[in-house]
């Protein structure tokens, strides 16, 4: 069921073409072809949360996480059944697979109680950190803080320019403003 | 497993032949596939760890950096799941043509993959250096990122500017906050001057030079030094408050946060001047840091990994008969595409 290889070995460049010419894989390679059509598809698919053709009433973040992992375990189910051929493989693939997968997810659920429970504490348990240890760590309101302080900065230079003069009025009189907006954001 | 045909004893019965062993193989794949497939297993409880971890410690943090702040560029981690898609296809038309005992297309495929791999790989360099480049590395010490603006952040931008002035080779401005003006506009003026008067000027102003110390062998510093120790003297004046509205605009200074998603750069002094390398805050960064270089280091080693051997494979002549080696490498190169799929949206989309 192969062909002669003498005719088709300077074939060469012209091969991503070639499901037409190739032999006992005729319907196979047109098979890879619309796989990886399906798989840029999806890719594109994932950014959809993110333009403005996402239906706004399913907005929530859980949502659209949901949705991207949907998408990526789609993408991983078509990579694995065709390019990796395990649609066609014998039973041995469920021994393989099986067992593995049960063992990541059951893994990841582990470690839910444990480090994911280090910080915030889930149902009466962990959130151990000490209230000193948390002054070290980063929150969300030095975010909003850095926000208005690059909002108050970027207030006083339009174009960024380099180099400060210290003294100048404007200076300080920007700097005034960008501090009372900060001290709002943190208190 | 052997199965023994059944053996006739009978008297009459003399078939002469010896009985029949007839072994049957435990699965019904060469030896090679079935390790291959072992050892992925293995690997998928490696990847399922880090990613895990990612997920668990993302979740579980008390804030994470959004992807604009980290300097991410989700078009570039989709162009690089593209190219990684690319290669799964290519590798699987080499091993049809390997099948179908076109040996030379075969070999064209294979490098068509091992030149997506590299495409790949330097996608990622070019994503790490951006990373470095604004301070964000995996540790200490050459991590420059603090998670707030308090005084720990003040001290180091303090440390990293005394570093700066000597290696310009400039006096720090001396230390009250209302008389450092004073000498950095003398160093104004002194960049105004001609640089054969400079190291006069400056011994005049009496703070910046240090002329006295290194009479012949110093060159009198240049304009470029003298504005460079402005801006530096300045950034160290700013950061010796200790309220934090000071150092949140401080750090607003050296690094703003980007305010959205559509303008990755927002420009700050770490990026206008590339040689001042100040400390930046990113609540959350290097949590984030940490995971991300993790996460995208192994899968760039397992990558690696996979063009050395597409690059000795090259060496060698495919046919139907040996392109199970074609297949076996495949499979290690779809899961390396597989780890990249669930990858890229938990790290640059979630």
């Amino acid at each position: 069921m192969s062909h002669a290889p003498s005719a088709h070995d300077d074939h060469g460049g012209h091969g991503q073409h070639g499901h037409e010419h190739a032999s006992h894989d005729h319907g196979g390679l047109a098979k890879y072809i619309y796989v990886f059509v399906a798989l840029c598809f999806l890719t594109t698919l994932s950014f959809l949360t993110y333009s403005e053709y996402w239906p706004k009433s399913l907005g929530s973040h859980e949502v659209k996480r949901l949705f991207m992992m949907a998408v990526s375990c789609t993408k991983a189910m078509l990579v694995i059944l065709f390019f990796m051929h395990v649609k066609y493989e014998a039973n041995w693939k469920y021994v393989l697979t099986i067992p593995a997968s049960m063992m990541s997810i059951f893994l990841m659920l582990a470690l839910v109680p444990d480090v994911g429970a280090r910080v915030h504490g889930m149902f009466g348990y962990g959130g151990k950190y000490s209230a000193e240890r948390m002054e070290y760590v980063g929150k969300r309101r030095d975010v909003d803080a850095m926000i208005a302080a690059t909002k108050a900065v970027t207030e006083q230079h339009g174009d960024h320019e380099a180099g400060h003069e210290p003294g100048s009025v404007e200076e300080a009189e920007a700097v005034q403003k960008g501090e009372a907006e900060v001290e709002k954001k943190i208190k | 497993m052997a199965t023994l045909a059944p053996s006739h004893h009978d008297t009459h019965e003399h078939h002469g032949h010896p009985p029949k062993l007839v072994y049957q193989p435990a699965l019904p794949i060469p030896n090679g596939k079935l390790f291959m497939w072992l050892f992925l297993s293995t690997e998928i409880m490696f990847f399922a760890a880090l990613i895990g971890v990612f997920i668990v410690i993302r979740f579980g943090a008390v804030v994470w950096p959004a992807t604009h702040e980290v300097h991410l560029s989700e078009p570039i981690g989709a162009f690089n799941t593209f190219v990684l898609i690319l290669s799964s296809v290519s590798i699987v038309l080499a091993l049809e043509f390997a099948k179908g005992n076109q040996g030379a297309t075969a070999k064209m495929w294979l490098a068509v993959t091992l030149a997506l791999g590299c495409v790949f790989l330097g996608v990622k360099a070019y994503e790490y250096n951006a990373k470095f480049q604004h301070g964000i590395y995996p540790w200490y010490p050459h991590s420059r990122v603090h998670e707030r603006p308090d005084v720990y952040f003040g001290s180091a931008v303090r440390a990293r500017g005394n570093e700066l002035l000597a290696e310009l080779k400039v006096q720090p401005a001396q230390p009250s906050p209302a008389g450092a003006s004073q000498p950095t506009e003398g160093a104004a003026e002194g960049a105004a001057e001609t640089e054969t008067q400079a190291s006069e000027k400056q011994a005049e102003s009496g703070a910046e030079a240090e002329a006295p110390s290194k009479p012949a062998a110093a060159e009198p510093p240049s304009e470029e030094a003298v504005r460079r120790a402005g801006i530096v003297s300045d950034l160290i004046d700013q950061a010796k408050s200790t309220k934090e509205t000071d150092l949140a605009l401080l750090a607003a200074k050296i690094m703003p946060m980007p305010l959205s998603e559509s303008h990755a750069h927002a420009g700050g002094l770490n990026e206008e001047e590339s040689w001042l390398k100040m400390p930046v805050v990113i609540p959350g960064g290097n949590m984030w840091a940490s995971t991300y270089f993790l996460l995208t280091g192994f899968h760039a080693i397992h990558v690696i990994v996979g063009l050395i051997v597409f690059a000795i494979m090259l060496t060698m002549q495919f046919n139907a008969a040996n392109a199970g080696i074609i297949e076996n490498v495949g499979l290690y190169w779809h899961f390396v595409d597989l780890v990249w799929i669930f990858l890229f949206p938990l790290l640059y989309l979630f």
